[in-house]
Parts: structure tokens; sequence; C-alpha cells
């Protein structure tokens, strides 16, 4: 159940252009994109990027079943985004009004560009995941964040953090997954429609995963302490390869789909 | 404790900031009502300070979006603000407010976060995020009515877990 909604989000090893592109070009060209997502409004622009994200997804042998699995499960959320926007904005062109109902094309205009956006955030944040391993994501954050270095902000204890982070997210997952079939097997009443019911169903189950969770982490503090762990400036990491053809063609294509957004849409 | 240890603590912070909402689905409607996000950051501020409850705050949302695809984007700044705020608010207070007694302490805190995360949410929302569609009933609505039974949740579960995390010698005691 719940392994399922990660695996949309992890990462599947490969060798692939994709795979091989350099961490940092990869994330540099997400972000390029993500500003293409946002800015993008029209017709021409969405089948683009549907365009775009179809090659990546085929590119990265992810497959489009693997990168748009995210978004069944956010299904019912965007069909309420689209029903607000298409039922109560007030946009031109109306075409059935009632009360505080109004059916426009601009409303419904409008609930397509929400939901559209959404499922290519998220197909886009899928192939991210995908196709780069979660130290790489840590390493190039700390390497984006390093300017910050000079006013004294700790970015490799942060990047540290967040690579735990990562790597602390199926374990957890796993064992929240078992608490809950345990305490569901003790008749916990998760799926009560009462509110008091569902309330007091929580405790038994955020309880042990909260103890779980740190005992695992006094555990892992103990161990890299008994071995001389200090972190910051005293780490060592293996140095990033230079950029290849095939890095500065992926910054090229997003940046001039980037380009072609702002002026698309001016 | 050691700043390793509270760096891990943090660490697990923010991956139970991506598990717990995926174990909240479980019960339906339980995301949305009970705001489980919530609950680490809080801890996180909590137990080892605002400078580790900010990087919780600032880092589980975004993770989550990233590999759940929860919160959506759109609704992402104004998480990691809200979410920014507890963890910096109940750090200081945290260390700041000491009555002698544990359990207020804990209360006196987490409730100034909690009020102090949705001030200035709301006031983020109203000048940047959603500038001229905010109103004050929008905000009253979103976050104070609706998120009722999580504000209940938070203040029930939040101590529970830090005194079962100081029985269990997890963390230490605040008072000897």
């Amino acid at each position: 159940m719940m392994h399922s909604a990660i695996l949309s989000g992890h990462y599947l090893p490969n060798d692939t252009p994709i795979h091989r592109l350099n961490p940092r070009a990869k994330i540099i060209s997400f972000f390029t994109l993500l500003a293409v997502v946002i800015i993008t409004r029209s017709t021409v622009g969405y089948t683009a990027l549907g365009l775009l994200l179809l090659s990546l997804a085929h590119l990265s042998k992810t497959g489009p079943r693997i990168v748009f699995s995210g978004i069944r499960r956010v299904g019912l959320f965007l069909l309420l985004i689209f029903l607000m926007n298409a039922l109560f904005f007030n946009g031109d062109r109306p075409l059935w009004e009632y009360a505080f109902f109004h059916i426009s094309v601009g409303g419904i205009a409008q609930g397509a560009n929400v939901a559209l956006k959404v499922i290519f955030l998220m197909a886009l944040s899928s192939i991210l995941m995908t196709t780069t391993t979660p130290m790489e994501i840590t390493d190039t954050f700390a390497w984006l964040l390093s300017p910050l270095q000079r006013l004294r902000i700790p970015v490799h204890d942060f990047a540290l953090m967040i690579s735990i982070a990562i790597q602390f997210i199926p374990v957890l997952a796993e064992e929240s997954e078992t608490i809950i079939k345990a305490q569901t097997a003790r008749a916990a009443k998760l799926d009560s429609p009462k509110l008091r019911e569902k309330a007091n169903a929580l405790l038994p189950l955020v309880l042990p995963i909260f103890i779980s969770a740190f005992r695992r982490a006094d555990e892992l503090a103990l161990a890299m302490e008994a071995r001389g762990f200090r972190g910051g400036k005293f780490r060592t990491r293996k140095s990033s390869p230079g950029f290849t053809r095939l890095d500065f063609a992926a910054l090229t294509i997003s940046i001039a789909f980037c380009a072609a957004a702002v002026i698309l849409h001016r | 404790m050691s700043n390793v240890k509270k760096l891990i603590i943090t660490a697990v912070c923010i991956a139970l900031c991506v598990v717990l909402p995926m174990a909240f689905h479980a019960i339906p409607n339980a995301g949305s009502i009970f705001l489980p996000m919530h609950i680490p950051v809080l801890l996180c501020g909590l137990i080892c300070g605002w400078p580790f409850g900010l990087a919780a705050g600032l880092a589980g949302p975004f993770l989550s979006a990233l590999i759940t695809g929860m919160p959506p984007m759109a609704f992402l700044p104004s998480m990691l603000v809200e979410l920014s705020v507890y963890g910096i608010v109940a750090g200081i207070l945290a260390a700041l407010i000491r009555t002698g007694k544990p359990i207020l302490d804990l209360y006196f805190s987490l409730i100034g976060a909690l009020l102090a995360g949705r001030l200035v949410a709301g006031i983020l929302n109203a000048l940047i995020f959603r500038a001229g569609s905010y109103s004050i009933g929008a905000w009253v609505t979103g976050y104070f009515a609706t998120a009722l039974p999580g504000i209940i949740i938070q203040l029930i579960l939040i101590p529970a877990i830090v005194f079962a995390l100081e029985r269990a010698k997890l963390i230490p005691r605040r008072y000897n």
C-alpha cells in the first residue's frame, strides 16, 4: 500500500542517457523545466511540454506508467481542483449560471490549467527521482547551496540530513505499514466515520512509529560518534565529474524551452 | 544532546514528514484533518532547538512534495513558511520557557508555535501567495475551524510522544 506510493519516486537503476547525465546538469535542467511548467498556460505550451515529458520517460526507460503513477493517488484532489474552478470561477463566456454556480469557458480553462500544472510537476519530479540516486541529489543540493556557507549556514550538515532522511523513508514506511496492520488486527477503528474514534485510533498508531524512528536515530548517532564522525567541513566526498556534451545538450534544451515559454506567454 | 544526535533526529523527523502523511492516508480523510506533517516538525523544534526545527520545516514538505507529490507544488510555498515558523518558534520557546514543570513548558511552547505559524502563514498568504483573494474569514476557516481536530490532536499527541521518548531514554529529560 505505502510502498507502491513511494515507488513512483524511487531510484530505478539503469544505463540510459538520462541516468548518465551529470546530476548537477540534471537538477539545473529540472528547475528550469519547473519554471516552464509554472509559466505555461496555453494549449501549444502544454502539448510541447507533454511531448517533452513523454520523450524523457521513454529515454530514461522509466515509462509513462511509472512517471504518471503518482497522479492516480491525487486523482480525486485534481478532480476537486478542476470542479472548484469550473463551478465557482466567474470567468468569461458563461455557459450556465444558477445561484453561486458559474460554469464558463474561462472557468473550465482555469480548472484544466491548474490540474495540468500539478500533473506535469509530479511527472517531472518522478523522472528526476527515478533517474538520480539520493546521494547525487543531496551532493548537488549542497553544491547549489554552497554560496550560503559564506553566511555561516551549515550547508553540508543540511545536505547530510536530507541524505539520511531519504535513506530512512523506505525503512520507516515499511515499519509504519507493519504497525498499521498490527493495530488493524487489534480492531483499531481506523476507518470509523466518527472523528473521536478516528482520533482514539491515532495514539497507538503514532506512538510506536515515533519510538521506533527515534530508536533508529539513537543507534545511528551512536554508531557515527563511535566512528569519530564530526560532519561539516571535516567530511570528504567524491568529486563530481565535469560536464559532457550530453549535459550541455540537456541544459540547452531546457533553457530553450524556458525562453520559448517566456516569449509565448508574454 | 550531541550535535550529531540532533542532526540524525532532524533527519528522522524529515523522513517522518514524508511517511506519516502516507500512514495517515490509511485513515479516510485523516491527512487533511489531522495535519500529520506538522507533528514531526514541532517535535524537532521542541527537542533539538530552532535551527534544527527550521531545517525540518523547510526540508520535510519539500521532500514530501518531491517524492509523493503531496503537498502539491502550488501549496508548497505557504506550507514551507508555516512549518518553518512552527519549527523556529517551538525551538525558541522551548529554550526560553522554564516554568519548572515540563508539561507547562511543552504546552506554552506548542501553543505559541501553533499561533505564530498560522499568523505568519496568514499574513504571507494575504500579502504574497494569494494577494487580493484572501480574507480574515478564509484565514480563520482554513487555519482554525477546519484544522481544529488537527490542533487538538497535536496538543494531545506531542506531549505524549515527548514523555514516551523521555521514558524510553531516547531523549534527555528536561529537568533532572
